[in-house]
């Protein structure tokens, strides 16, 4: 994934000439690199300094340039004060590349893994949050967020891992619209990021037992699409949510508001409980946590046999 | 505002900024006052004999309060520079008014939204690094607390300012002594300051931050200066209010108040 944003940052910053890149320090990690050496008068690495990081990018930003902002999403979130009071309190032209996110720092264990960060940035006012499931959708949305966002967005991305999830898809990306990745009639999966490809392996094994589930790519978070929850919420009359994230605040709390608020039915949400630990890949660890394949097919089970309310065409 | 006015015209103007601020008080006791009285002159010099507020964003300078509970003293100022009816100040806090107890962007003057202490730099680092990339000319002041200096983000903003050289940021540091809890001195001693900010590359002034006079010749210095400057500006908590001055209070009671005004 970071190789992908790293490339894509290069060709958007030939179109953006107002386009600068600030990093923390790890301008090789973030790839942001890429952009360093093509550019390097419009790359800041500002140091070992989050915090100062955002409100430098502030300052950037209400002169009318168009400031990007790169480093791991864990060492983000200890700038979260100043994107909440300086960055979204001023509805600054800000956007946050959070690198490394969910369990994607595999080795680096518990403290670089960030699996807070969506329930942080999405109480933020004015703030917009995107997790896009693959490379393919870092092509398709990145470039429309950089193009036509004018406020701040938290964009979240892993590191390497990126199985083939959205590569299909040729619908051009809008904040606020889910994407569709599989049909079905008896119950509906929901995910963001690399996990989507556990999502799809389930559905497709649920087909073999004769269950249709539908599997929906919300790579944005905020504002999400609340027609296609209560659309697939009364055809499917059942829920499952699967994130790299904790279970308190992302993906799967977003989504039980909407289904509370439009048409509740019973939900499931899969994610974290507690913090990470290391491992040699990214894919154990979503196994570990309960992720996997296997474990969403329990779920959808489990949803399925709670009571789950009739379904309506 | 920025128009070079005399030292005797900016004294006469910090005397009714200060009595706009005392009349604040008597409308709404819980102001920080003390913190507002300490910035009044220092305020009055950079709004009114330095900042050229006309132009693009890099043609044109920025005043960032960072220490954004002195709220009230800078309101004042940008009432008397006619960007805020005069009328408006007495309303401050109420839930019809403008004016919000800590600086927002949706109040005509202001630069920046704060209220939350350490940041102000920061972003002024960013204005000011805009700015040079540009070309323009616009310079960035930033008023600062002495307890502020206690944010580890002033490290990071102050580190990065010197080395990216940005001789078109000032900072002046309201150096009042007091922190929210008390004596600067009791709570964590800040003497070496200057010498840290030298240190790292700054130009370092201290002045009398209730003398124009004084606070005038410092910026004068600094604009002039091929570094970053700060001046440490020292001055009186509640000055103008005898019975509080040089306390931590920030509450002297609107009788106390009254006579103030009278004397001011």
């Amino acid at each position: 994934m970071r190789e992908t944003f790293g490339k894509l940052l290069v060709s958007l910053g030939e179109i953006h000439r107002d386009l600068v890149v600030i990093t923390a320090d790890v301008g090789d990690s973030t790839r942001a690199s890429y952009f360093r050496d093509r550019f390097p008068a419009r790359f800041f690495n500002i140091g070992i300094s989050e915090q100062h990081m955002v409100n430098f990018a502030a300052g950037l930003a209400a002169t009318g340039m168009r400031p990007l902002v790169t480093c791991f999403a864990m060492f983000l979130m200890r700038a979260w004060e100043q994107i909440r009071n300086t960055t979204a309190r001023m509805n600054l032209n800000v956007k946050f590349i959070a690198t490394h996110a969910g369990l994607s720092d595999s080795i680096d264990g518990s403290s670089h893994q960030a699996l807070e960060d969506i329930a942080l940035m999405r109480v933020i006012p004015n703030m917009k949050v995107v997790v896009p499931a693959d490379s393919s959708e870092i092509m398709r949305s990145l470039p429309r967020i950089i193009a036509e966002e004018r406020g701040p967005v938290y964009y979240r991305i892993g590191r390497d891992y990126s199985p083939p999830i959205t590569i299909d898809i040729s619908d051009e990306f809008r904040l606020g619209r889910a994407t569709v990745l599989r049909d079905g009639e008896d119950v509906t999966i929901i995910g963001a990021g690399p996990v989507l490809w556990n999502a799809l392996e389930a559905s497709k094994e649920l087909s073999r037992i004769g269950i249709r589930a539908a599997v929906i790519d919300m790579a944005s978070i905020k504002p999400i699409d609340e027609d296609v929850i209560e659309k697939y919420a009364r055809k499917t009359g059942a829920i499952v949510t699967v994130e790299e994230h904790s279970i308190h605040g992302g993906l799967g709390s977003a989504v039980a508001e909407v289904v509370v608020k439009r048409y509740p039915v019973p939900m499931k949400i899969l994610g974290t409980i507690t913090f990470g630990r290391t491992a040699k890949s990214q894919e154990e660890l979503i196994e570990h946590f309960g992720l996997g394949k296997n474990s969403i097919i329990k779920a959808v089970a489990e949803v399925m046999g709670s009571g789950r309310r009739s379904r309506v065409s | 505002m920025g128009n070079g006015k005399s030292i005797e015209d900016l004294e006469l103007l910090a005397i009714r900024i200060r009595k706009h601020i005392l009349r604040m008080y008597l409308n709404d006791q819980s102001l920080h006052l003390g913190s507002s009285l300490s910035s009044v002159e220092i305020l009055t010099t950079v709004v009114f004999k330095y900042l050229r507020r006309t132009g693009d964003p890099i043609n044109r300078d920025w005043l960032i309060l960072s220490k954004g509970h002195a709220a009230p003293a800078l309101y004042a100022a940008l009432a008397e520079a006619g960007l805020i009816p005069l009328e408006e100040l007495e309303k401050i806090h109420s839930i019809n008014s403008i004016l919000q107890g800590h600086p927002e962007i949706s109040i005509p003057g202001v630069d920046m939204s704060t209220g939350s202490l350490g940041q102000g730099l920061s972003f002024g680092v960013g204005v000011a690094t805009a700015i040079k990339i540009h070309g323009g000319s616009g310079r960035v002041y930033v008023i600062m607390g002495d307890g502020e200096q206690d944010e580890g983000e002033v490290w990071e903003a102050m580190t990065h300012a010197a080395a990216r050289k940005l001789d078109n940021l000032v900072v002046v540091v309201d150096n009042n002594g007091f922190q929210l809890d008390g004596f600067i001195d009791d709570i964590k001693p800040k003497h070496y300051l200057p010498h840290v900010w030298r240190a790292v590359g700054w130009k370092v002034h201290i002045c009398d931050g209730h003398s124009i006079a004084s606070i005038d010749r410092s910026i004068s210095d600094a604009i002039n200066s091929k570094a970053p400057t700060i001046i440490f500006a020292k001055t009186v908590r509640g000055k103008g209010v005898v019975e509080i001055e040089n306390t931590k209070s920030q509450k002297p009671g609107v009788e106390v108040v009254k006579r103030a005004l009278i004397n001011a």
